[in-house]
């Protein structure tokens, strides 16, 4: 998960790498995101989330569709 | 690692826990299966989400204390997963320009950037280290 200065430098990218375009999020998602994912980490209790709480934590950052889609 | 910044070696932690260096790898091994942590070759750690063993593009600064994250999303989890404030050095991922991000007061500050992942959710832990 690379951060790129605009859309074109994304499309650069993908070029250079010969991959399609995946997907995008804001900064504000993406620092959203590191706080559902790591903001427990530290707790010893911590366990790895399964595929469909991962799932919810992507659609409460506004990740949807079938590209972070981990279950059926 | 978040104590001192350095990630113990097999060998170091086979010393403290008085176990043998093939345990510890084992078990490391198998602690590797959550994917939080990864293994290099040789057995020594690489991954211990957030951080990274190995030097990357993505130093993460935290008061006087510094790591590596292994991508942008592990760079913002380490002050995510600390709750301080911290400097990250990121850059393009295509021109290498610098983009550094300051979280401050619980949010980022930076110029415009947008993330990219280019692999599938489905698709990540094959080769985590292209995601």
């Amino acid at each position: 998960m690379l951060l790129f200065r605009s859309e074109q430098h994304i499309d650069r990218w993908c070029e250079q790498w010969k991959r399609p375009r995946g997907g995008t999020l804001t900064l504000t998602q993406g620092w959203k995101l590191a706080q559902l994912w790591y903001g427990d980490r530290l707790n010893p209790q911590w366990q790895p989330k399964t595929a469909s709480e991962v799932e919810s934590v992507f659609q409460n950052v506004g990740l949807v569709g079938e590209f972070w889609k981990l279950t059926e | 690692m978040v104590r001192t910044g350095e990630c113990p070696s097999v060998a170091e932690m086979a010393k403290s826990l008085k176990s043998s260096a093939k345990s510890i790898r084992a078990a490391l091994s198998r602690l590797s299966q959550s994917h939080a942590f990864m293994q290099q070759e040789n057995g020594e750690l690489w991954r211990v989400a957030p951080f990274s063993v190995i030097s990357t593009a993505f130093p993460v600064t935290v008061g006087r204390r510094s790591w590596f994250g292994n991508c942008i999303w592990d760079a913002l989890g380490i002050p995510a997963m600390l709750g301080k404030n911290a400097q990250i050095g990121a850059s393009c991922g295509c021109c290498n320009l610098a983009m550094p991000i300051e979280i401050h007061d619980g949010k980022p500050h930076s110029g415009p950037g947008i993330i990219h992942i280019a692999v599938p959710a489905r698709e990540w832990y094959r080769d985590v280290a292209f995601t």
